[in-house]
């Protein structure tokens, strides 16, 4: 008997739970620890950790026995467009203001999908830029700089 | 001077000579036109949650000083790390008037001697603008403690040592280090038992769960009054108007004993004196009005105001003393 | 009767027309905020305050409670709409919600969130009519260790959710717990995995994590599935719950409102908890478990009229103790004293027209709330019929800058940008995040009430078993433990043989 990964989506899940656990009993194991009656502040990260690692391990070991579904492959294009147009909106919205920062998110964004047309996205940017300005920035009194001053 | 012109349709000849600073602050500010300002909503860093004492004063005075200054004013809370967060952001802010911060005894006086490294200088990196108000903490404890007065509260924990637990809302704050002056200068032992806020704390002290508490005096006196709390003194320099009965700590039994909290509105460094002294005035006038003077002191607050020099040197003495009480107490953060 | 005498003094107050119409300004606002994912209660009543100081203070104060319980009802709609849950306990409403939207029945759960919430708001606001006081003093019972074995029964309730794996559920607890404690230990002050970053010393906002959870990484997978053609765009059946609908929902509304009422009396996060146990207990007394997660309209209906009677009953300790709740009761504590109002327990002696008159208005507030809400359900279900490619941007931005606006910072932003990928990655893996997310926010509440029990026990552990009320819960939590254990392990079992 051979031993091969039977449960690819289980298997990763494992790892990640893996790492988690370790980092965070890693980094706990340098906080005060107390006992179990006095409890210092590493004590409940540090047993989370090591438990939360050990439930890697067993999901681990569990999908070299039992088979499970493969991973989909994933769209690059959705994910890096969707998470950058968040990205740009983080890092556009306290220095250059709220119209930059909607347009840059919604311009990106749209690109993400397949189906995106060109000049839909640019009405809707206009007007989710009125949106963002009339409603957020006047109407609710959002403390949002309009444009890079 | 448009601006002046439209918010003054006819100036007087006093009017006139009050103009005469601005413009010639203008000449020597350079960039900032303080004849100008205020040109665009100001807005007030709040570094504590929203609905706190922090939080409802500087909403309170931003509203009164909005319509003075003819601009809104915007209230900001940046909240986290003990109001280090939005401290920081305060002073590292355009000194240009329209960045203002709501402090507090944490902020510039407090966590500058507890926390071990601290993004700011609370006296290099601000301008005081003026004090906005103080007040007391208050000694309470649950009615099934025994004690009715401070020195049979020391008897009683000198009686037990470490039996009897307080509540503070968090540690470092006010609350937590009058708990710690109080234990070393009566020299008695008692547990710390920090809450997030003094809100659980206070439930879980009316509960009966802990047994003492310094609390912040808006919080707890509602609770004296229904009967559900003992107050046994206040911890500030005076007495209370609200509790005239009621001894001070230094009275009841530790002379010396002096803590206050306060809170301040301040400026970035380098922002033009004029505004400074613009801010002031309108803040000064917020705080003159009596509705708003009687809606505090029912709680127990005291309104402040004065000059930037008076609230300069007040803080200055402030570090020193809290300085002093930090190392005394052995608190420390992080 | 005084009590009858009181709600009349009640009524007196809440149904003159300016009250009337601060309440419905109060409700239209909250419903507005509402479904803006992100926009909350709190930061919206914060703006607010300096423009009641010229209201009289009860108007002010059924205004400022409308905009409360109106957000918690307009929070669902995007939950079920768009999967963005704007606060903790619109978690498990994106669970089946969304799920029923995606098949075309969008209409049918938000008319049953709507009549359930105001069966439940009606309900909890008898509760408050007619034992406020007594109930109070239910929270004065709840200590620290008593708050702990809560928690423990609320994260046993939390593997319940799960609709996969046993065993990653637990593994997904764990994970939302450890995320929990990042920030400033409560006990010590300890910065705790915090890297240094001063924005994570108060810990990370339950909305980052959401938003970035089940927001950002479902948007992305959406895109996805559209680009391999693999959505078909179910057809809307109907607006309305259908006979069947309603047959399946009273039970759950029943029990979500009991359960709600319930938790929201406790002032530590017990509002929290009621839709997540509400969720729990509709499906373990469902007679096919597995229809959850796929569009059970019990599934919603329970949860949303917990959510409901949770919020009308969190008023309990405001009302009567003057003690908040949550951030938003703080906030109408400071509303109060604004208006020369002492919170405590004397307004209901004191101020019988504004205790009696908030009360009332609740009732008519929520009143308000159904005939406001079931006519935009068309408009609602309309937008679903806007093509995705053109819905998913406005979302993105809406949940953006709802981020941004918790504490202006646009590292939460960045935050939920990260917990977007990592969502997207557990979706990949077939881990599911409302076990995290629950785990998130009981993990930090867990700790902190364990360690201050302990400490005021001196170190004794008896303490949970020798308080009765925290014997009990622990009692529960170990019978709840049994029946979600023994099934799953006895089909392991048989899995097992069949192999």
């Amino acid at each position: 008997m051979s031993i091969s990964i039977r449960s690819p989506r289980d298997f990763c899940a494992g790892l990640i739970f893996l790492f988690f656990g370790t980092l965070a009993a890693y980094i706990a194991r340098d906080y005060p620890m107390g006992s179990a009656v006095r409890m210092g502040p590493g004590y409940f990260p540090y047993v989370l950790g090591i438990l939360l690692a050990l439930l890697g391990v067993v999901v681990c070991i569990k999908s070299l026995l039992m088979h499970g579904e493969r991973i989909e492959s994933a769209s690059l294009r959705a994910l890096s467009l969707v998470l950058g147009a968040v990205g740009a909106f983080a890092g556009t919205i306290e220095g250059f203001g709220i119209v930059i920062a909607t347009a840059l998110l919604v311009g990106i964004g749209a690109a993400a999908s397949p189906e995106s047309r060109p000049r839909e996205v640019a009405v809707l940017i206009a007007f989710l830029l009125a949106l963002a300005v009339g409603v957020f920035t006047y109407g609710l009194g959002l403390p949002f700089r309009i444009f890079p001053v | 001077m448009a601006e002046f012109f439209r918010s003054h349709p006819c100036p007087s000849r006093r009017s006139w000579l009050r103009a005469v600073p601005y413009v010639f602050g203008a000449f020597v500010a350079g960039a900032a036109l303080p004849q100008d300002y205020p040109s665009r909503p100001i807005r007030i860093i709040v570094p504590f949650p929203a609905g706190g004492t922090a939080d409802l004063l500087a909403r309170q005075i931003g509203q009164t000083m909005s319509e003075a200054l003819r601009q809104q004013v915007v209230i900001e809370n940046r909240t986290g790390a003990g109001g280090n967060i939005g401290a920081d952001l305060a002073a590292k802010s355009k000194p240009d008037g329209y960045t203002l911060l709501m402090g507090t005894v944490s902020t510039h006086a407090i966590n500058p001697n507890l926390y071990p490294r601290i993004p700011y200088d609370p006296v290099k990196d601000f301008a005081p603008v003026t004090m906005v108000a103080k007040m007391p903490n208050l000694l309470v404890v649950h009615p099934s403690v025994p004690a009715k007065n401070v020195a049979e509260l020391i008897a009683l924990a000198k009686a037990r040592p470490g039996a009897l637990a307080f509540a503070s809302a968090g540690n470092g704050t006010s609350q937590h280090l009058s708990g710690e002056l109080f234990k070393k200068m009566a020299g008695v032992d008692m547990i710390h038992v920090p809450y997030k806020g003094n809100a659980p704390a206070v439930t879980d002290l009316v509960g009966g769960q802990v047994q003492v508490m310094f609390d912040n005096i808006p919080v707890s006196l509602q609770q004296v009054r229904a009967g559900k709390l003992r107050p046994l003194a206040v911890t500030g320099p005076l007495r209370s108007p609200v509790l005239p009965g009621l001894p001070t700590l230094a009275e009841a039994a530790l002379p010396g004993y002096s803590i206050t909290s306060w809170f301040g509105l301040y400026v970035p460094s380098g922002t033009s004196p004029q505004i400074i002294e613009r801010l002031n005035r309108e803040a000064n006038k917020a705080l003159a009005n009596a509705q708003f003077r009687r809606r505090l002191s029912d709680q127990g607050i005291e309104p402040a105001g004065g000059t930037p020099g008076q609230f300069a040197d007040f803080m200055r003495a402030e570090l020193v003393k809290w300085g002093k009480i930090v190392r005394e107490s052995g608190a420390r953060v992080e | 009767m005084e009590l009858l005498a009181n709600l009349q003094l009640g009524f007196d107050v809440a149904l003159t027309l300016q009250n009337v119409l601060y309440c419905f300004l109060g409700v239209l606002l909250g419903t507005l905020i509402g479904v803006l994912p992100g926009i909350g209660p709190v930061a919206t009543i914060a703006m607010l305050l300096p423009a009641t100081f010229a209201l009289p203070p009860v108007s002010a104060l059924i205004m400022l409670a409308g905009i409360y319980y109106g957000a918690q009802y307009g929070g669902s709609t995007t939950a079920i709409l768009v999967n963005l849950p704007g606060e903790a306990s619109s978690v498990v409403t994106c669970l089946d919600g969304y799920a029923m939207a995606q098949q075309g029945r969008a209409g049918p759960a938000l008319a049953v969130a709507a009549l359930g919430s105001f069966f439940a708001g009606t309900v909890a606001t008898l509760i408050l009519v007619l034992f406020a006081p007594p109930l109070a003093e239910v929270a004065f019972k709840f200590g620290p260790a008593e708050y702990f074995s809560l928690m423990v029964l609320g994260l046993i309730a939390a593997i319940v959710l799960a609709r996969g794996s046993l065993i990653k559920a637990i593994a997904m607890i764990l994970l939302g717990l450890l995320l929990g404690l990042i920030g400033a230990d409560t006990n010590t002050g300890q910065f705790r995995f915090t890297f240094g970053l001063p924005q994570l010393a108060d810990g990370i906002g339950f909305v980052v994590v959401a938003m970035g959870m089940f927001g950002f990484s479902e948007i992305i997978a959406n895109i996805e599935r559209r680009a391999r053609r693999e959505v078909v765009m179910a057809k809307i059946t109907s607006l309305f719950p259908t006979r069947e609908d309603l047959k399946a929902s009273w039970k759950a509304v029943l029990r979500g409102t009991g359960i709600g009422a319930l938790l929201g009396i406790l002032p530590g996060g017990g509002a929290t908890l009621g839709s997540f146990a509400a969720y729990t207990l509709e499906k373990k007394v469902a007679k096919d478990p597995s229809r959850f997660g796929k569009g059970a309209i019990e599934g919603v209906a329970g949860p949303e009229s917990a959510n409901n009677a949770g919020a009308q009953t969190s008023f309990i300790p405001l009302l009567t103790l003057g003690i908040p709740a949550n951030a938003v009761m703080a906030l109408m504590v400071g509303a109060m004293t604004i208006h020369g109002i002492t919170p405590g327990p004397q307004v209901m002696t004191e101020r019988p027209e504004l205790f009696w008159g908030m009360i009332a208005s609740m009732w008519i507030g929520n009143l308000l709330l159904v005939v406001l809400n079931l006519p935009l359900i068309g408009i609602w279900v309309k937008l679903l019929s806007v093509p995705y490619r053109i819905l998913y941007p406005a979302i993105l931005l809406f949940a953006c800058i709802g981020v941004y606006s918790l504490n202006n910072s646009a590292i939460d932003v960045a935050l939920a940008l990260a917990f977007g990928f990592l969502g997207y990655l557990f979706i990949k893996l077939d881990c599911e995040p409302a076990p995290l997310l629950l785990g998130f926010v009981l993990g930090p509440m867990m700790e902190e009430n364990l360690r201050r029990a302990l400490l005021l026990s001196r170190g004794d552990p008896t303490v949970f078993v020798t308080r009765p009320l925290s014997l009990t819960l622990l009692v529960v939590a170990a019978a709840l433990l049994i029946i979600v254990v023994v099934p799953a392990v006895r089909k392991k079992r048989e899995e097992a043989f069949q192999e």
